[in-house]
């Protein structure tokens, strides 16, 4: 009898830890809250886990399971926001589908999970290169020509190569963002001196796209008309900031060029 | 126009990219993000520029929602990156163009026109999030219903 105890008691840990773990990555790699909650309430279902209760929020996660004759167990998480990988949330989805068609064991999620989390990302030459692309798409996409498009694409690629090497390991968002837009701006703006491109706006507005919020901001918007308001303040907070800081760049980009030239040339 | 509809697929697949999505769903995503810029610009010559952000995004947030049925995955997946070619990237460049040359009427004006197209782009998702499962059942895949008679 006391044996079987021991046995629930270490299943229901298992089965808390793995929900735990499906949160995580759901959590760190992009998705709402609500996906995150009901996730993680499949899983503890599924297995049987009736007590059990979790508490999201943008960075963190509490979880508790214990009462009635299940025993206790609690554990808190912070999860670090750092960057999207949507292919893992689509592949924690697709396991708690799976799981619920009783296609697993616990270890064997647990596995699952290790693999899901050691995806690989895309290389860096992919990342920069898709930058580069996305900005002279929408260059183009705002009306710029084709040699816009190009010079998009320079600074697109000059931008992602500062986010992964200069920005990202070292500034803290604020002044990260401020230098992308500050130089994506310069950079625009000398080049246009030089001769190259005719619509300096479109080729700005091009290649600042890929600094733009835009994870942050829809999963706000989410958030909030889902319910999870400190959630979705805290991301809309976060993409605000972002948008402001990407602003103030791009003014501190035009004083600093007009400054450089002497006199704004537009 | 049908230039920059394949340049809003193409813009819209590269940040897919950036955004980790699964590589079967890049064209997905560029042919929603091609839709939505497809409505957004006819709707911008008739309606002002905030109504026209409204119906690119319930347009991208419905076909979102029906792609995301359809392959049995987040939504997230194809609105993040569909809905980049309608957010007022522009707004933001002329406001701080204006503020920055001491045009400080235009800055204002720009700005409050880059804030409400945002406030559309944001009840576009809103409301098209508050429609109910039930209604993309069309989207889902044959196979699937034959085996839920």
């Amino acid at each position: 009898m006391e044996e079987e105890g021991k046995v629930e008691e270490k299943k229901e840990k298992e089965v808390m830890e793995v929900s735990l773990q499906a949160g995580h990555l759901l959590l760190e790699n992009g998705a709402e809250i609500s996906r995150v909650e009901e996730t993680m309430e499949r899983i503890r279902t599924h297995y049987g886990v009736c007590s059990g209760s979790a508490f999201v929020l943008s960075n963190g996660i509490f979880t508790t399971v214990g009462g009635g004759n299940e025993s206790f167990f609690a554990k808190v998480e912070h999860i670090p926001v750092s960057g999207t990988h949507l292919d893992r949330v689509a592949a924690v989805n697709q396991l708690s589908r799976e799981i619920e068609e009783g296609k697993y064991t616990v270890q064997e999620v647990a596995r699952r999970l290790e693999e899901i989390k050691d995806m690989p990302g895309k290389t860096k030459l992919m990342q920069v290169l898709a930058s580069g692309c996305g900005s002279a798409a929408f260059c183009c996409l705002f009306g710029g020509t084709a040699a816009d498009s190009a010079v998009a694409f320079g600074a697109g690629v000059a931008l992602y190569l500062y986010v992964l090497f200069v920005s990202g390991p070292h500034f803290s968002k604020i002044v990260a963002n401020i230098g992308g837009g500050a130089l994506v701006t310069i950079l625009c703006s000398t080049m246009y001196g030089w001769g190259a491109g005719q619509h300096l706006n479109d080729m700005v507005i091009g290649s600042i796209m890929p600094l733009i919020p835009g994870v942050a901001f829809t999963n706000a918007i989410r958030d909030i008309a889902n319910g999870d308001y400190i959630s979705g303040f805290v991301r809309m907070l976060d993409a605000l900031l972002i948008f402001f800081s990407i602003a103030i760049g791009m003014g501190v980009g035009f004083s600093v060029h007009g400054w450089l030239a002497g006199g704004i040339p537009l | 126009m049908i230039l920059q509809i394949v340049a809003a697929m193409a813009g819209t697949v590269a940040f897919s990219l950036l955004f980790g999505v699964p590589r079967k769903y890049y064209p997905w995503c560029g042919v929603i993000g091609g839709a939505g810029w497809a409505v957004y610009v006819p709707a911008s010559h008739h309606w002002s520029a905030y109504a026209a952000s409204f119906a690119a995004t319930v347009v991208v947030i419905f076909l979102s929602r029906a792609a995301a049925v359809r392959n049995r995955c987040p939504s997230t997946i194809f609105l993040i990156s569909g809905i980049f070619p309608i957010v007022p990237g522009a707004g933001i460049y002329w406001t701080v163009y204006y503020l920055v040359t001491e045009q400080l009427r235009q800055a204002v004006y720009t700005g409050y026109e880059a804030v409400k197209a945002a406030v559309a782009i944001v009840l576009g998702i809103v409301f098209v999030f508050e429609l109910p499962q039930g209604i993309f059942r069309w989207a889902v895949k044959r196979k699937k219903a034959v085996k839920e008679p």
